[in-house]
């Protein structure tokens, strides 16, 4: 080894080794610049995206959020103290989910943390809010292990695995379908656990599948799914998929005169839909946690606070979620009479028939909810309008 | 020795070390784009495709194996390395844009390959447990962040990396002066896929829960941001791009719905004032011995021509 190498070697090693000296100075400074407890509020996070491709579901939970807060803080607060939301965009991004759950935690140093709308940075957060022993409820995360990851984990969301099978019932019951057609955007984790959700469901409560077809999110040609559809002839089109590429095979489906509606889960569920869809998507389904249409004493009231809000606005599924989150935290911080996360978690666990705008949510033992009813919405219209609120049984 | 280090870590703010492992992660992908965009000058643009191999690589041998980490992230590199050298082969032989397509081919068709297979859990993605070592993963990082950076100068400094300047230079020149170009392109090829295999790796264990859709175009898009806003091919310049955009989304987090807006902006600036990137050009070796008051290397030898 000649001198130039020896020097390189030398010289890079004591850069590396001062810069990471240099981090760790700055590092073992912050603690003391972090804000202290403060005694006077109850601080909540929101984890979420308010601007990227998922921002449509963080920026309603965020509104649903800060009306609770509102309400609660005008009725004078909870255990004698306000309540503040600190919001924090991740924009749909996992490495920087994790940094805002950390953010949150450790410089905010909330007491719980109300997100990910999306079941992928729930799963990022989760762990983090475990080891750090601070109450994460998802308001939006559908997909499995979620809860599993600990003691600290919730979500207030209806889950597929209830709202299928409840679903299937009411189809074959009510509406004599027999043979659907399923088809699954195949690079959509939220699309294939619905599938697979539903798929396990029909085969236990008699449906036959006739087609199962793949597609895939960004897709913008389905001729070739819909020809093997309508060899097939079915009553009803189940897509697990988002409401963009709903809105174009169903204007291929109609293209190629096929007759059979669709049908899918919260997915479906935007103005987007039938902006993009026209009159194709008439008669389209979606089954839901939420409805504003034959509410509930505690709904009617939301839905009149919201439009007053919003000017004449109507609220929709993730602010309602985001509300009834709000208020499931100060329920449970209200009957534990604490707001320490260590403390009111177990009394959030046993949340039972607790009235939310979006339905009467029970805690399993498993920190699971299940909800009812379930909404089942049609287009009509041009409109999203209740076809159907079908129970869902409560223990 | 684990327990010490873990209680040191403990003084520190947890946000703050959550970015500077962001840092340190992007700081390894960003040396591994350098040595094949910046030092042999083949624009790849599937930098994030190894690094998802990586990810599942190293995942599933944790999951499935519970290897130890440090033997875990060498599998997971050779790994990557291997798909790269195979991939290289045929696509290296082109240049250009047609190089930078088939790269963005390949990273769509991995991304399929992980959608569809069944050990990856297809759409799902996986949850990763905590990677098995005694050594807390920070620390884990910083020191792959070392290593990453000594071995990548020596190859900057040696007989080889002169030879992947030449091919970035002038390919037939190269040839001409007899370097096998086909080879040493593959060679840089397979140790740049070896940082982002290690990399994604880390990133993996680091994150918890991994997904095929989280390594798309954007992804590459990222890390090649980072090595044109460093300067390409200039080690300092990699680790600084690295760390100022890992970073940038945190520290700019006070302007709410502007900081996209800034961060934007601040790039298109870079490029405008600095083309060759904040530190285009630089490199460790001639800093540090003009510092210490001697001539850079290519100084010397011209000086020396000049004597007689």
């Amino acid at each position: 080894m000649n001198f130039k190498k020896t020097t390189t070697l030398l010289l890079t090693g004591m850069l590396a080794l001062s810069m990471t000296a240099g981090c760790k100075k700055k590092e073992e400074g912050a603690p003391a610049e972090a804000p202290k407890a403060a005694a006077d509020t109850i601080k909540i996070g929101f984890l979420g995206a308010l601007t990227g491709d998922v921002a449509m579901f963080g920026k309603p939970t965020l509104e649903g959020m800060k009306m609770a807060a509102e309400e609660l803080n005008a009725a004078g607060g909870l255990l004698g103290k306000k309540i503040e939301i600190i919001e924090a965009d991740d924009r749909g991004d996992k490495q920087e989910g994790a940094s805002v759950t950390q953010k949150l935690i450790s410089r905010d140093n909330v007491i719980a943390i109300v997100g990910d709308p999306t079941t992928g940075i729930t799963k990022v957060a989760a762990p983090i809010a475990q080891k750090a022993q601070v109450v994460l409820l998802s308001a939006g995360a559908t997909g499995p292990g979620v809860v599993e990851n600990g003691d600290f984990i919730f979500r207030d969301t209806l889950l597929d695995s209830v709202a299928i099978p409840a679903c299937i019932d009411f189809f074959a019951k009510d509406m004599g379908y027999k043979k659907v057609a399923v088809i699954t955007s195949d690079n959509n984790d939220y699309s294939v656990g619905l599938s697979q959700t539903f798929l396990a469901a029909a085969k236990t409560k008699g449906i036959q599948i006739v087609a199962d077809e793949k597609v895939k999110d960004g897709d913008k040609d389905f001729s070739a799914q819909l020809t093997n559809i309508k060899a097939k002839k079915p009553d009803v089109i189940f897509f697990s998929g988002y409401y963009t590429e709903a809105a174009l095979i169903m204007k291929e489906a109609r293209k190629q005169g096929l007759k059979a509606n669709m049908f899918g889960g919260d997915g479906l569920y935007s103005p987007k839909l039938i902006e993009l869809g026209g009159t194709a998507v008439e008669g389209a389904m979606s089954a839901l946690g939420f409805s504003p249409e034959q509410a509930t004493p505690v709904t009617a009231k939301f839905v009149e606070a919201f439009k007053k809000k919003f000017s004449g606005a109507e609220p929709g599924l993730f602010d309602a979620q985001g509300y009834d989150a709000i208020m499931l935290l100060a329920d449970a911080m209200k009957r534990a009479n604490s707001a320490d996360p260590k403390v009111f978690k177990t009394a959030l666990a046993q949340t039972k028939k607790f009235e939310g705008v979006s339905g009467t949510i029970s805690m399993q033992a498993n920190r699971e909810p299940i909800k009812s009813p379930l909404a089942l919405l049609e287009v009509k219209g041009g409109k999203f309008t209740l076809k159907a609120k079908v129970p869902v049984k409560i223990d | 020795m684990g327990d010490t280090l873990q209680s040191l870590l403990g003084h520190i703010n947890p946000y703050l070390l959550q970015i500077i492992v962001n840092i340190g992660i992007g700081i390894v992908l960003a040396l591994g784009l350098n040595v094949i965009t910046g030092l042999t000058g083949q624009l790849s643009l599937g930098h994030a495709a190894f690094m998802s191999i990586g990810a599942f690589t190293s995942a599933l041998l944790t999951i499935k194996l519970g290897l130890p980490f440090s033997v875990n992230l060498l599998i997971t590199g050779v790994v990557s390395a291997g798909v790269g050298a195979l991939i290289g082969y045929p696509i290296l032989r082109l240049t250009g844009d047609y190089l930078a397509i088939c790269t963005l081919g390949f990273a769509e068709i991995v991304k399929v390959i992980f959608l569809n297979l069944e050990i990856t859990n297809k759409a799902f993605g996986l949850s990763v447990p905590p990677p098995k070592s005694s050594i807390p993963l920070p620390i884990m990082v910083w020191v792959v962040v070392i290593l990453a950076v000594v071995v990548v100068s020596f190859i900057h400094n040696s007989r080889f990396g002169r030879a992947l300047k030449a091919i970035r230079g002038d390919e037939i020149a190269a040839e001409a002066m007899g370097i096998n170009v086909a080879r040493y392109k593959v060679q840089s090829f397979a140790i740049g896929t070896f940082l982002a295999g290690v990399g994604g790796g880390l990133y993996a264990h680091f994150i918890s829960f991994i997904n095929p859709s989280d390594f798309g175009f954007l992804k590459s898009i990222d890390i090649l941001s980072m090595i044109v806003l460093g300067g390409l091919g200039s080690i300092p310049g990699s680790i600084i791009g690295a760390a100022v955009l890992s970073a940038a989304p945190e520290f700019l987090r006070f302007m709410a719905n502007y900081r996209m807006l800034v961060y934007g902006g601040l790039l298109v600036f870079m490029m405008i004032f600095r083309p060759n990137g904040l530190m285009g050009g630089i490199n460790f070796t001639e800093v540090f011995l003009k510092a210490l008051g001697r001539k850079p290397h290519m100084k010397e030898l011209k000086g020396k021509e000049e004597l007689p």
